[in-house]
This record gives C-alpha cells, sequence and structure tokens, in this order.
C-alpha cells in the first residue's frame, strides 16, 4: 500500500463515524437503558418490594381493600416519663396490639390435600 | 468361638434394623399410584384457580398485616425505647425485646418473600401436564406458608411479652395500679 493510500484510508474512518455517529448512539442509548431497566427489575424481584406491590396483575380482586392508615402518628420519641405518658402509651399499645393479634394470620387449612382435592384416593 | 457367635448376630441385628428402616423410609416416599396421579390431574385446574385467590389474599393480608406490625416497631416500641433512654431511665429488657421483635420482622418479610415466590412458580406449572411436579410444589409452598405462619405467632408473642416487660416498668410511675 502506497502512502497515499493510506493517507486516504485513516481519513475515511471519522467520515464513517460521522455517518453513523446518530444510529451508534441511538443503539447506545437502548443498551444503557435496557441495563439500568435489568438491574431496576433485579433490585425490585430481590428487595421484596414485588411482593408488596398490589398493582400487579391478579391484585385486582383485593386492591382497594389494602390498608391505607396513615393516620396513627404513635408515640413521641421527646418528653417526660411519668403516669399520664405511660397510661398514653398503653392505650395507643393495646390498640395496636390488639388489631395486629386478633387475627391468625396465615393459619388455617387453606392449602391442605383435602381442601384442594389433589390427595391420594382412598384404596375401598 | 462364643465371640463370633456374638459378633454374627450383632451384624445380623444390624442388618435387620437397616433392612427395617429403609423399608419405612421408602414407605414415607412411596412412589404415587396411577390413581393418584389421575385424581391431581383431573382437579389440579380447580386447584390452581383457589390457589390463585389464596395468593391474592394473602398479599393483601401480607400488606395490611406487615404495615401494623412495622408501625407498632417504628411508632411504639423504637420511640417509648428512646425516651426512657433520653429521661435516663433503665430500660434495657424493653431494648432487648424490641430488638428481638426487629429480629422476627426481618423473619416475616423473608419467610413471606419464600413463600410467595413458591406460589408463583406453583400458578406458573402446568399441571395438567405435570401433575407429579405440582403436587410436589403445592407440598413446598404448604410448608413456606406454615413458616410464615409461624413468625406471625412469634411476633404476637413478642408483642405481648412488650406489654408485660412495658407493665413492670411503668410501675414504678403509677405505684402497681395498671
Amino acid at each position: 500500500m502506497s502512502e497515499e493510500e493510506t493517507v486516504a484510508t485513516v481519513d475515511h474512518l471519522p467520515d464513517r463515524w460521522s455517518r453513523h455517529r446518530f444510529m451508534g448512539l441511538v443503539g447506545l442509548t437502548i443498551f444503557v437503558a435496557l441495563f439500568l431497566v435489568s438491574v431496576a427489575l433485579a433490585l425490585y424481584n430481590s428487595s421484596g418490594a414485588a411482593q408488596l406491590d398490589l398493582t400487579r396483575p391478579g391484585y385486582q380482586s383485593v386492591r382497594e381493600q389494602a390498608g391505607h392508615s396513615t393516620s396513627f402518628d404513635g408515640f413521641a420519641a421527646n418528653g417526660p416519663l411519668n403516669k399520664e405518658t405511660t397510661d398514653q402509651f398503653r392505650t395507643l399499645y393495646d390498640t395496636q396490639a390488639e388489631k395486629a393479634t386478633n387475627v391468625d394470620s396465615f393459619a388455617g387449612n387453606a392449602m391442605d390435600e383435602q381442601t384442594l382435592s389433589i390427595d391420594a384416593p382412598s384404596e375401598n | 468361638m462364643k465371640r463370633v457367635i456374638i459378633f454374627i448376630s450383632i451384624v445380623a441385628t444390624a442388618m435387620v434394623a437397616g433392612i427395617i428402616w429403609q423399608g419405612s423410609v421408602k414407605a414415607d416416599n412411596a412412589p404415587m399410584t396411577e390413581a393418584h396421579i389421575a385424581r391431581i390431574r383431573a382437579n389440579c385446574v380447580d386447584a390452581q384457580s383457589t390457589l390463585s385467590q389464596l395468593h391474592a389474599s394473602d398479599a393483601l393480608l401480607r400488606v395490611n398485616r406487615g404495615q401494623l406490625y412495622e408501625s407498632i416497631s417504628t411508632k411504639l416500641m423504637a420511640p417509648l425505647n428512646s425516651r426512657i433512654s433520653l429521661n435516663r431511665l433503665d430500660g434495657v429488657s424493653l431494648v432487648a425485646i424490641a430488638a428481638t421483635y426487629e429480629g422476627q420482622l426481618t423473619y416475616f418479610r423473608q419467610s413471606y418473600q419464600q413463600y410467595e415466590e413458591a406460589m408463583s412458580d406453583t400458578l406458573k406449572i402446568n399441571c395438567t401436564n405435570q401433575p407429579v411436579a405440582f403436587y410436589d410444589s403445592v407440598t413446598d409452598t404448604r410448608a413456606k406458608r406454615k413458616k410464615v405462619h409461624e413468625s406471625t405467632v412469634a411476633l404476637h408473642d413478642t408483642i405481648r411479652n412488650y406489654k408485660d416487660e412495658f407493665e413492670a416498668f411503668a410501675k414504678q410511675f403509677d405505684g402497681g395500679s395498671q
């Protein structure tokens, strides 16, 4: 290859890049976006947020029943401790404790073989 | 000669015991009968529909119970412990119970996540084509749901323990009356 041809090839490279620069940027942007979405979805699934997300398909029936109780302010972390404040704490705690413990959650025979009719048939 | 007889009887006893034990293990893991597989195949679509509803209602339960459990920790236990500390009173046992509660809450979250993932996998199985896999998956999911239940029972016990300890602590302010 002569010196002139070498110079011509080197000069040609920037031209090729500038010709496809826009498409290259679009491709790079799509790649970065896909990568970031993958990371976000992985975090969404691994963090347990997916289990709390009632906007997912399949939860329409229960979505409206989710609690929106943001009115509970709780007990103030600052201030004196005396009979009045301990009584106040007792009232708040009893109310929340009653709500939390009055239901035996995730219990029952909902997943029993008999309930689902997938138990072994009797041999008689 | 006597030693040889004793040795042979020990070996024979061990072999018989081994055979009996193996038999019991096999009985526990007995292969499914064709009738059982046919029953699963016949009823599994209805079973999956029931499980799908349970999946949704458990998700709601998780959200609502979770909010309550969280609020007890962050809005009641932690502020009281902080106030006790700020007032330079002895609340070591209350802090210890609150720490136990936090640990149990973490376990509750983890066990629910495992249960939910197992349930999602169960619902994805084509049970008509894979009845045995479906049955095994239901068994696994049931065990994980039981763990979630146990974690809630532990949380309830700790909530009561904290209350008992609080009453003991509060006696110094109200002269023993509650």
